[in-house]
């Protein structure tokens, strides 16, 4: 592969500052949307039980919900059918407790049961937050600002991202043939930081194209709809499907979950979502929106893809999510959100995205690693003795940032797993933050040569905790508690090295600053 | 004839380039490509969900690839001008369609 010299030169420059620029973010996105690939069953984990009795049968779900309505009118609005209750969903019906429900994070619920005796026993729920703050972080690139105003940020940094990795290849192409599969440890730090580089970013590149080209989506796609709206004629729609008039009543739930098996061999409905359109045109009319999964076929959503059905017959209307079943468009469309969410091939995958996700966020840290060496190197060159001021500021964020974020997850996760009842979004974000900002100012604020050994064993120790928190409650039978507990000890271990490594170099006076 | 080397000197006016009349040209090109398949606009449709994903990966392309002009200047005219050009060839979509 031939590039001239020139082009390769530009690139390496653009590569490095756009890297720079991103990486920190891009690290805090990469870390928290790891951990989020299972944001379902930690929110499982972490949601205390509810003491409500057992779920009623499928076939008797008529009778809860008659039962149900008669105390509480309102929940007829919108209520959801829990096809296999949990500790999330713990009734077979439920319905969001007051307004909104509709939109993103978990909302507080009621969920219904029915007592021995047949009467209707209702519980409110309200969620725990640990782990939608996470998947916030992640989508938020680490931002405590408001979903709206974070969001066109997440999306220039997912546009120096793609620039990074644009440039970053055809800056590393020439030299591909001959250092791919090199890792020299033994020539010099930087040598064995570069080929590490190259190594994770060349091995993940589909990955984090398909990150990128998504992220940049993700964040703009309400703006780009907004000129689509002004360009073209809106008023053209002949896409409100109406479901066929109300006959007397909508059919129960087993007959639903017929008819879409019917339909939709192979597909797994996870909830039946009721919802009646607010008055006016069109409105009225019961719908009914089916989630669910199938290990065969990419999802839409991170977790779920999903069918339109007509409540009165159990007709699939719009299959447009409805995994295998979609046409080849919106099949093709629903490719690129699988490879986001990795809703695809089920658990597997997951582990595979959780891997690749630690391994992007160890991407960006190398990267500033060799930005920072790069730039000590002709600062001695030009005879500076220490760093200058640019220097000394981005290693120690690196520092930080990178410990915060690892640790702030971690200390979320055991505060969450520890405490007896759901945890407030305000308990959530400040313990993140807190430990956020501790860690960055104790990396400006301690000696240089103590804050990497010492950030470094306290991220190692926050995720012992963590496995070990994981492993007491794993005593009291909760099934996911020891891949928690595993997970945690391996990147505990993988903080340890380093972080071990640090202090000797600091007790022989030799270490990295 | 020997090119002359490139270099980031003007990346100032290459990348502001790629930003302001590298969004215009995106989204022309999914006005021109849009005006073309009679997509409807609403995001609840196929084509607007595709020519929505095209916006964003003709953006990023555009932004990869201001580097490569010889100039600042010549970025802006070329990006400016095919802009320009994509917008006016919607304008007549229009008008002919209508």
């Amino acid at each position: 592969m031939k590039i001239r010299s020139d082009i390769v030169a530009v690139y390496r420059e653009v590569h490095s500052w756009a890297g720079i620029l991103a990486g920190l973010f891009l690290f805090v996105a990469f870390y928290a949307g790891a951990v989020s690939m299972f944001e379902q069953p930690l929110q499982n984990w972490l949601t205390p039980p509810t003491g409500l009795p057992a779920p009623v049968p499928l076939d008797r779900t008529p009778e809860l919900m008659e039962k149900t309505f008669a105390a509480f009118p309102e929940a007829r609005a919108h209520y959801t059918v829990v096809l296999a209750p949990d500790r999330m969903r713990p009734g077979r019906l439920m319905w969001p407790k007051g307004p909104g429900g509709h939109g993103h994070g978990p909302a507080v619920i009621m969920a219904a049961a029915l007592a021995p005796d047949g009467t209707a026993v209702t519980v409110t729920q309200a969620p725990s937050e640990a782990v939608h703050f996470i998947d916030e972080l992640h989508q938020k690139i680490g931002l405590p600002l408001p979903h709206e105003v974070a969001m066109p940020i997440m999306g220039v940094v997912a546009l120096v991202y793609a620039v990074a990795l644009v440039s970053g290849v055809i800056a590393f192409l020439p030299a591909l043939t001959r250092t791919l599969f090199a890792v020299r440890l033994e020539g010099g730090r930087s040598r064995a930081w570069l080929d590490l580089h190259n190594l994770f970013g060349f091995f993940s590149l589909p990955f984090h194209v398909v990150m990128a080209v998504t992220s940049v989506v993700f964040a703009f796609h309400e703006q780009i709809f907004a000129v689509q709206g002004h360009l073209f004629h809106q008023d053209r729609v002949a896409h409100v499907r109406i479901a066929a008039m109300p006959q007397a009543a909508p059919l129960a739930p087993r007959a639903v979950v017929d008819a879409l098996a019917r339909q939709a061999p192979g597909f797994v409905p996870d909830t039946l979502e009721y919802a009646m359109r607010p008055m006016g045109p069109g409105g009225g009319k019961l719908t009914l929106r089916v989630a669910g999964h199938d290990v065969r076929f990419g999802l839409r959503g991170s977790v779920s893809g999903f069918a339109t059905l007509d409540p009165y017959t159990g007709r699939v209307i719009s299959a447009d999510y409805l995994p295998g079943r979609q046409s080849t468009g919106f099949a093709i469309v629903t490719a690129f959100f699988a490879l986001h969410f990795g809703s695809y091939g089920g658990a597997p995958v997951r582990w595979g995205y959780l891997v690749l996700g630690f391994g992007g966020a160890f991407l960006f840290y190398t990267g500033n690693r060799l930005w920072i060496m790069a730039r000590r190197r002709s600062e001695r060159r030009r005879g500076m003795a220490t760093d200058s001021r640019g220097t000394w500021i981005l290693s120690r964020l690196t520092l930080g940032c990178t410990t915060g974020c690892m640790i702030g997850v971690a200390v979320v996760l055991v505060v969450a797993a520890m405490s007896s009842g759901p945890v407030p979004y305000a308990v959530v974000s400040a313990s993140y933050y807190g430990v956020f900002v501790a860690s960055v100012a104790a990396s400006f604020c301690l000696a240089p040569r103590m804050g990497a050994p010492v950030l470094l064993l306290v991220a190692a120790a926050s995720n012992l905790v963590l496995a070990l928190v994981a492993m007491g409650r794993g005593a009291r039978g909760l099934d996911i508690s020891f891949g928690i507990a595993v997970t945690a000890l391996l990147v505990a271990a993988g903080l340890m090295v380093p972080g071990w490594r640090s202090l000797t170099q600091m007790a022989a006076g030799t270490g990295e600053r | 004839m020997t090119r002359a080397r490139l270099d980031n000197r003007q990346w100032v006016a290459k990348l502001s380039a790629g930003i302001v009349p590298g969004c215009a040209l995106a989204l022309a090109v999914m006005a021109v490509v849009g005006a073309l398949c009679h997509t409807t606009g609403s995001p609840m449709t196929l084509s607007a969900q595709f020519l929505m994903w095209l916006a964003g990966l003709v953006w990023v392309v555009v932004l990869s690839v201001c580097f490569l002009f010889r100039s600042g200047a010549r970025a802006w005219a070329v990006l400016g001008a095919g802009s320009v050009a994509l917008w006016l060839l919607f304008v007549i979509l229009k008008i002919v369609a209508s």
